[in-house]
């Protein structure tokens, strides 16, 4: 019909442009396409938060509300309409709370080399004088027993694992508890001190800035979230340090000998408060601005160190590629211990608790009854560990109950069994409470003991 | 009609097109659902068995189930009757002589140090996961909140995570812990439980223990209202000092029978309700019980409870958070009142359970906000000060310098309320 108003060849023309215009459109739309399934288009998008938004649009009504939860929750039957409850905790989005208010952030001058801060060279006169001046904040509580702060933390923000804010409140409590048998003072951060050193570099500049402004405190104890003491009575032997900076738990072997990167462990360290340890930590830090430096250093220490996978730089690798490098000048001050779990590996003692508890009793700190069980790997708090998630949420309920035993039995009580939350009665109350027996001397040990002429 | 090659032509432009639609096709499909069916659907299950199996771990983890509790466990659980007597344990005679001797015998564990009597802070929260993850979170931030006056004053915190006995569960369970904390530390002169949904904002701050040197509790409270309206909310015990004496073992005998769960408490939360001013009809709670039993046996009680209003022991949130900056302008910690209150409590909140009294989103930025107000405070010792009162990052206030102990001696709260003498935390912790 066509042909008679324009002419067969016209026709003809206008079609094969027609072919080829069809052919020219699903080319650039395949374009177009690609790249946004590989680049993503900015605003508009990529084609998985596409699919994100038609879930979210079709399941909003069942959606708990939180986007960021890989775990999606068993949703407890609402018979009220809940969703428009102001009243219902389970369907709020938390998001709506917190506000990154204001202010810029410091912009890093990416001229100038890494700094914790500004160089100090006389730390040991200035804190031998304020000690001086102050002779009620003491270094020492009692001969051999340093003033001690340990120092822990977590993110501001709630987990993204809906259960792991609920094992930091136990691991929290689980060192409230040991603290206060042993008299050490707990900091709990919850703070980003710099934004360069983030995740688990975040401790140097939070443990540079409690030295200096803690000149009473003689140790800082590092302690990761993710670790739980499970030797209640046992007193780290002090006089053993008297003459390094910085305590371990590892292998000299492994370290200087084979650079292995697992040879030691900064989940729980004691570093003494000194001008040594200031310099160490600026020679520590230069790995961990996060960005091009630390992954640059990841690559570095893989290399160089033995079965590390490759991943950004952490600190416990460039520990030791540290000292392993530069021995002669750190080398002496440190000592890497392995006569006691300073940090245990959860995977070698979960198991054992039983056997423990029939053959042995605390105090030991060791394999027989470790000082210290890390959940090294769990990640409790956030979305994926490197462990199945049963396995590491029933263990630490364990080495939690394990630790906790030795707490109620003072009380006289104990938990029916390391998996269970509920406690039984093990002694009878009596008229005469004083005379309670007090197996483990854990009521009133000696390391909690005034000195005694001091005492008003 | 169409030239073979013509048609040929077409058919092949055809296929073309065709074969291009379709290569469009399976882009799109990749780039949304992940590469064909041949190996991510095995990925995609082991993934949903992932997912499945972790949420079957938390269901179990979140649950009230005990792997202890008997597996024939009946239904109903035994409760006390009403004719039954319950007691916290046997009764302690003497306690105050006993506690004498052996602070004697044991010089190295004194009951006052550096001149301050030694304080033990009590709280804690139930053993199992809170109904919404976010109760947890708030439960971490307070006790941090607590850590740190605590260490800033030389107190020592229990944290209690067990039911020590099962008749005196939920809020009657600060009761027997209190009384054994009594017995075993003979050493400790006060007992300061607070309840977890309550948060120190003033670090400053520090209870005045001389002005109670005659009293052996004291309690946030109004006179007027205990003794003239005898309303339920006359005292708070959600923050309150017991002395470790005789007399606050006594107080604590006759003040658990209300408590036992079952009949016995839902029989005393009927009195109460009768008696006092205000009270909705529930089960016995031990603030209604306490009030119940200062006002009908007052003659024997009163003349050693110190009903304190002059500072927030206990400060009822609502009506102090919105007033924060305000403060922040105006005043400055160490006040612990009206101005710069030593406590918020944030009653009616239960960020633990499912459901609270007042909105999710009032409660929760309150607590946010009452938390980095009290967190400013420690944080200025060390430079540092939170970007907003509901952000999480934090901004420098002070510029590092190589002499830190300059600017540390002019911000350390604990060298002004502790003066000379100072506790500091010499041997406080001993």
């Amino acid at each position: 019909m066509l042909e008679k108003c324009i002419g067969q060849q016209r026709v003809r023309r206008i079609q094969r442009a027609a072919r080829q215009a069809k052919i020219t459109f699903l080319c650039l739309f395949m374009t177009v396409v690609v790249m946004r399934g590989m680049l993503g288009a900015g605003k508009f998008g990529t084609p998985a938060q596409d699919l994100d938004d038609l879930t979210t649009h079709f399941y909003a009504a069942r959606k708990h509300g939180e986007p960021h939860r890989v775990l999606v929750e068993a949703q407890p039957e609402n018979e009220n309409g809940s969703e428009n409850d102001p009243k219902n905790y389970a369907t709020f989005d938390f998001n709506k709370i917190l506000k990154d208010e204001g202010g810029e952030e410091e912009k890093p001058d990416p001229n100038k080399p890494y700094t914790l801060g500004p160089k100090i060279s006389d730390w040991d006169e200035q804190r031998g004088e304020w000690l001086k001046r102050n002779p009620n904040f003491p270094n020492f509580i009692r001969e051999n027993k340093p003033r001690v702060l340990l120092v822990t933390g977590s993110s501001p923000k709630p987990c993204e694992n809906p259960v792991g804010d609920h094992y930091l409140l136990k691991s929290i409590k689980n060192k409230i508890d040991y603290c206060r048998l042993h008299g050490i003072e707990i900091f709990y951060n919850m703070a980003l001190l710099d934004a360069e050193m983030a995740g688990f570099w975040a401790k140097l500049p939070l443990i540079r800035k409690l030295l200096l402004s803690h000149p009473e405190v003689e140790f800082l104890w590092w302690m990761d979230s993710d670790a739980m003491f499970t030797d209640m009575a046992f007193e780290l032997p002090w006089e053993r340090y008297k003459d390094v900076n910085l305590v371990m738990h590892g292998w000299n072997e492994m370290v200087y000998d084979q650079k292995n990167w697992i040879g030691l462990n900064t989940g729980s360290f004691l570093l003494r408060n000194n001008q040594w340890a200031l310099d160490l930590l600026d020679a520590w830090a230069p790995m961990g601005p996060k960005g091009k430096i630390r992954d640059e250093a990841g690559k570095i220490l893989t290399r160089e160190l033995k079965g590390r996978p490759v991943f950004e730089a952490d600190d416990q690798s460039a520990m030791v590629y540290l000292l392993a490098t530069q021995r002669d000048t750190w080398g002496n001050k440190v000592y890497l211990e392995s006569g006691y779990y300073l940090h245990g590996y959860w995977g070698i003692l979960v198991d054992k608790y039983e056997e423990m508890i029939e053959n042995y009793h605390p105090g030991f700190g060791d394999h027989r009854w470790p000082l210290v069980t890390h959940f090294v790997g769990c990640k409790p708090c956030g979305k994926f560990g490197d462990y199945p998630v049963e396995k590491c949420l029933k263990q630490m309920d364990r080495a939690f109950n394990f630790g906790d035993n030795q707490v109620l039995q003072i009380y006289g009580f104990t938990h029916k069994s390391l998996a269970s939350r509920r406690v039984k009665r093990v002694r009878n109350e009596t008229g005469n409470p004083l005379e309670a027996k007090d197996d483990l001397g854990l009521m009133h040990p000696a390391f909690k003991a005034v000195k005694v002429s001091t005492s008003s | 009609m169409i030239p073979r090659g013509r048609q040929i032509h077409k058919t092949f432009n055809n296929i073309k097109i065709t074969i291009l639609c379709g290569f469009v096709t399976i882009l799109v499909l990749r780039g949304t659902i992940g590469i064909g069916n041949l190996s991510s659907s095995e990925a995609d299950a082991v993934n949903q068995n992932l997912i499945e199996e972790t949420n079957r771990v938390l269901a179990e983890i979140r649950s009230d189930k005990d792997p202890d509790d008997p597996a024939d466990s009946t239904d109903e659980p035994q409760f006390l009757s009403l004719n039954d007597t319950y007691t916290l344990g046997p009764k302690i005679v003497g306690w105050d002589q006993q506690r004498k001797v052996w602070l004697s015998q044991n010089p190295e564990f004194p009951s006052s140090v550096n001149g301050k009597p030694r304080i033990l802070l009590l709280t804690g929260s139930p053993p199992n996961p809170c109904d919404n993850p976010i109760g947890d979170h708030y439960l971490l931030k307070a006790v941090k909140n607590k850590i740190d006056y605590c260490r800033i004053h030389g107190i020592e915190i229990v944290y209690n995570m067990a039911h020590l006995d099962k008749e005196l569960a939920g809020y009657w369970a600060k009761l027997p812990m209190i009384r054994r904390l009594m017995l075993s530390h003979p050493e400790v002169e006060w007992i300061w439980w607070m309840d977890s949904d309550a948060m120190f904002t003033d670090m400053v701050f520090e209870v005045p223990l001389s002005k109670y040197s005659n009293h052996n509790l004291v309690i946030h409270g109004y006179p007027d209202l205990l003794f003239e309206q005898k309303s339920w909310i006359a005292l708070n015990t959600g923050s309150f000092l017991f002395r470790n004496c005789q007399w606050s073992l006594d107080l604590l005998d006759t003040w658990a029978p209300m408590g036992p769960k079952g009949p016995i408490r839902e029989e005393a939360g009927k009195v109460l309700t009768a008696n006092l001013k205000g009270r909705p009809a529930f089960e016995a709670d031990d603030q209604s019980a306490l009030i119940y039993l200062l006002l009908s046996q007052k003659e024997k009680w009163m003349d050693k409870v110190y009903v304190e209003n002059q500072y927030y022991l206990h400060g009822y949130w609502l009506g102090l958070v919105e007033r924060y900056e305000e403060m922040i302008e105006k005043y400055h910690p160490g006040l612990g009142d009206e101005r710069w209150p030593f406590v918020t409590h944030f009653v009616g909140c239960k960020p633990c359970g499912s459901y609270g009294d007042y909105p999710v989103e009032q409660c929760l930025k309150s607590m946010e906000r009452a938390f980095n107000f009290a967190d400013n405070q420690v944080l200025k010792f060390y430079g540092f000060g939170h970007r907003g009162l509901l952000s999480p990052k934090i901004k420098r206030i002070a510029n590092e310098t190589a002499t830190p102990l300059e600017y540390m001696d002019q911000v350390d709260i604990r060298r002004p309320v502790h003066g000379d003498e100072s506790s500091g935390s010499s041997e406080t912790k001993s």
